[in-house]
């Protein structure tokens, strides 16, 4: 079980080497990367920010409720913090279990929840210079925009 | 008697800073201290869309403030 943020460059590689079990049959794996667009606009880069003294203790939480829901052997969660370009991998979730069905829905509550309750923040900065702050509500893949957009 | 208070993103940008050390007055709460933020920052958040961590932990709203404390203001969180 492994949380990290991280101001470098995620490779899958080696964190997914961490999970390996021999009790495990299934590894999933999710990528969070930055997309050129968001609620129509477009978007030039990404900028994540942490609140370091908390994110690894709500991370390890994170972590052990998805150890205790699911029938899973391991599970990792690392985010990236810092100014992002487009296509960069912003947030990398990996888990194993003994079969696949735990480790879909192990994967899928990991991002669901960090989403929102990770400290971590998003700002999006726009073509033209401006930006604005992104807020993810609860049970929703829809971003808010945060009121009020700066100009 | 004085509390450190931080603030993160949106917060941050519109206090212009991202810590500050305020006195702490007797019978001061969240509530009260945050009230008092907006109204000096123009904080768009409700209260009850705020999490506060107090030392570093996520804490309730209604937890009572020590002289010391580290108090953050945390507007809803957008990881992913």
């Amino acid at each position: 079980m492994h949380f990290d943020r991280t101001t470098e460059t995620i490779d899958p590689i080696p964190l997914r080497k961490t999970l390996l079990h021999q009790a495990a049959g299934a590894y999933c794996s999710y990528e969070g990367w930055v997309r050129d667009h968001n609620i129509g606009r477009s978007v030039q880069q990404l900028e994540y920010l942490a609140y370091p003294q908390l994110a690894p203790a709500v991370g390890a939480e994170l972590l052990q409720e998805a150890k205790e829901k699911f029938a899973i052997e391991s599970a990792a969660l690392v985010h990236r913090i810092g100014l992002l370009d487009i296509g960069d991998l912003a947030v990398w979730v990996g888990v194993t279990a003994p079969h696949r069905e735990a480790s879909f829905l192990a994967c899928r509550y990991l991002i669901d929840q960090a989403k929102y309750r990770l400290p971590v923040w998003k700002k999006e900065h726009y073509p033209d210079g401006s930006w604005a702050w992104i807020e993810n509500a609860p049970n929703s893949s829809a971003p808010l925009l945060a009121p009020p957009a700066n100009p | 008697m004085h509390i450190k208070i931080l603030y993160f993103a949106q917060l941050a940008e519109l206090a212009q800073k991202t810590e500050e050390t305020r006195m702490l007055q007797a019978g001061d709460t969240v509530a009260s201290l945050y009230a008092e933020l907006q109204k000096t920052y123009q904080f768009p958040h409700e209260l009850a869309q705020i999490q506060v961590a107090l030392n570093h932990q996520l804490s309730a709203h209604q937890a009572s403030l020590q002289s010391g404390d580290t108090l953050a203001f945390l507007p809803p969180m957008a990881g992913g």
